[in-house]
C-alpha cells in the first residue's frame, strides 16, 4: 500500500495547526477517509508536533565573548579588529568547566588559546600592541610530531606534521586557506589537507617552502575527498623557504 | 535557566522601524548601536546553534564567527532581505560548515544541561525535576536527528518562524520545508515513543 499524494501530506501540519487553506481542507478530508496511510502519518505528525512544541529554549550566559566585545569596542574607532582579551577569555570558557567536559575543556583550551595567538598575529608582533600574551602560551610541545604517511594511524587530536607546501588556494568567499602539505616535490606519495581557518589570520607559507604544521587532526570523510587534514592549522613553522 | 519559547522570543524582538535605525547606526560605527544588535539576536542564534552543534565550547566559537561575520557584513547590508533572515542565513551557513569541516567526536546535550543544573544548587521541586527531566528527554531525541532535520524543527518550535521565513533561511521552497518537518517530526515521535508518559 502506498499513497502519492505527496502535495496533500504536506499540508497535514498546517492542518493540525489550524492554519490550512478552505480548499486544500476539503481535499484533504476527503482523501483521510479513504487513505489509511495518511491518516496515520495524521496520527504521528499531531504527536510529534505536540513534543516539538515542548523544546525548551536555551539561555545564554550573561558575558560577551571577548572577540565581540573587542569588536564593539573597536567599532567607534574606524576599522573592528579583534584585540586580545585573555583574562575573559579565560573565564569565559571557565563557565564551561563542568565535570562532565573538564577533559576535554583542557585539551580545547589549549587550541582556542592557539586560535587567539593565531589572529592576534598582527597585533601581539605589530607596534600597536596591547597583549601581553607570548608565543610561548601555546606549548607546541603538546603537539604530537607525526609523519604525513603516519596519520591514518594517528589517534590524537592535535598534530605537528612537516612537508612541502603545495596547492596553495584562497576561499574569499569562506576567508579561508588551503594547502597541501607533501613529503615529496617529485614524487607522488601521501599528502594532508591543511585549512586556516576564518577568522584566524595567518600568513599562508609559500609554495614549495617546507613547513611544520601545528593543528587539529582530522579525516574528511566525504565522498570526493577521503582525505586527512590539519583544520584548523593552529601554528605554522618555516624550515626552508 | 530554561524558559518557554514564547517568553523568550517576545523578548528579544525589535520591530523593522527600530532595526533600520540600528543597523544605520551600526553602519555608522556606533558601538552602542553593536551592543543593541547583538543582545537582540544572540539569544536566538545561540538557541539555533546550540541544537545544531550540540557541544558548548563550539557553540561558543561557532556563535562567536556568527557574530564577527555579522557585524563585518553590515557594512554592507541593503535591506534586500529582512535583517532576521539574513542574520538567521548567516548562522545557518555557519552551523553547516561546522559539520562539513569539524567532524569531532558528538558531546551529548547532557553536557551543557548539566552545567546549568549544576550551577543551581537549590533545592527543586517534584515538578520542577520532572520539567528538567522533560526537557533533557526531548532534546536529546532531537540532537539524534540529522543535523538538516534538527535545524528545521529549531527554526519552526523553538525560533517560531514561519514556512516562509525557514524557506529563506535555508535557501528552499517553503514545500520542501514542509517535507522535511514531516520526516522531522516523525522521527521524533518515534525516538519518543516510549518516553510518551514522561512528557
Ligand atoms: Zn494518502
Amino acid at each position: 500500500m502506498s499513497c502519492w499524494h505527496f502535495s496533500l501530506r504536506r499540508k497535514l501540519l498546517p492542518y493540525i495547526e489550524g492554519e490550512i487553506h478552505e480548499k486544500d481542507l476539503k481535499r484533504l478530508e476527503r482523501h483521510l477517509l479513504d487513505c489509511g496511510l495518511c491518516r496515520d502519518l495524521l496520527l504521528r505528525l499531531r504527536a510529534g508536533h505536540q513534543m516539538a512544541q515542548k523544546l525548551a529554549h536555551q539561555v545564554p550566559g550573561g558575558d560577551y565573548p571577548p572577540e565581540i566585545e573587542a569588536m564593539m569596542a573597536a567599532a567607534g574607532e574606524g576599522t573592528p579588529r579583534p584585540r586580545m582579551r585573555v583574562q575573559a577569555w579565560h573565564d569565559w570558557v571557565e563557565r564551561f568547566a563542568t565535570p562532565g567536559v573538564l577533559g576535554v575543556l583542557t585539551a580545547v583550551l589549549v587550541a582556542q588559546l592557539a586560535l587567539l595567538v593565531a589572529s592576534n598575529r598582527d597585533v601581539l608582533f605589530g607596534q600597536k600592541s596591547a597583549a601581553t600574551i607570548k608565543t610561548s602560551d601555546l606549548d607546541l610541545n603538546d603537539f604530537h610530531v607525526l609523519d604525513i604517511a603516519d596519520l591514518k594511524l594517528n589517534t590524537e587530536p592535535h598534530i605537528a606534521t612537516e612537508g612541502y607546501v603545495t596547492d596553495v588556494h584562497t576561499d574569499k568567499e569562506e576567508g579561508t586557506v588551503a594547502f597541501k602539505l607533501v613529503e615529496s616535490q617529485s614524487a607522488p606519495g601521501p599528502f594532508v589537507v591543511c585549512e586556516i581557518m576564518s577568522p584566524i589570520k595567518m600568513a599562508a607559507p609559500r609554495d614549495g617552502s617546507y613547513v611544520r604544521v601545528y593543528g587539529v587532526s582530522r579525516y574528511d570523510a566525504q565522498t570526493d575527498r577521503k582525505w586527512y587534514e590539519v583544520n584548523p592549522v593552529l601554528d605554522i613553522a618555516v624550515l626552508k623557504h | 535557566m530554561i524558559q518557554r519559547p514564547e517568553l523568550a522570543n517576545n523578548k528579544c524582538a525589535v520591530d523593522r522601524e527600530q532595526e533600520r535605525h540600528l543597523v544605520f547606526a551600526v553602519q555608522r560605527g556606533d558601538p552602542e548601536a553593536f551592543r543593541e544588535l547583538y543582545d537582540a539576536y544572540r539569544e536566538r542564534i545561540y538557541n539555533l546553534v546550540t541544537y545544531s552543534i550540540g557541544d558548548p565550547l563550539q557553540t561558543q566559537d561557532v556563535l562567536q564567527t556568527i557574530f564577527l561575520k555579522v557585524f563585518r557584513g553590515l557594512r554592507g547590508f541593503r535591506f534586500q532581505s529582512s535583517l532576521s533572515t539574513w542574520i538567521y542565513r548567516i548562522a545557518h551557513n555557519e552551523c553547516q560548515n561546522y559539520h562539513r569541516a569539524w567532524r569531532a567526536p558528538h558531546v551529548p546535550l547532557e553536557a551543557i544541561l548539566g552545567s546549568h543544573h549544576e550551577i543551581d544548587t537549590r533545592p527543586v521541586s517534584h515538578e520542577q525535576h520532572a520539567r528538567q527531566e522533560r526537557d533533557v528527554i526531548l532534546q536529546q531525541a532531537l540532537m539524534q536527528l540529522p543535523f538538516k532535520m534538527r535545524e528545521v524543527v529549531v527554526l519552526k518550535y523553538v525560533e517560531g518562524l514561519s514556512y516562509d521565513e525557514i524557506g529563506r533561511v535555508l535557501g528552499c521552497a517553503p514545500g520542501t520545508v514542509a517535507s522535511r518537518l514531516n520526516r522531522a517530526l516523525t522521527e521524533l515521535e518515534e525516538r519518543l515513543r516510549p518516553f510518551k508518559r514522561l512528557l
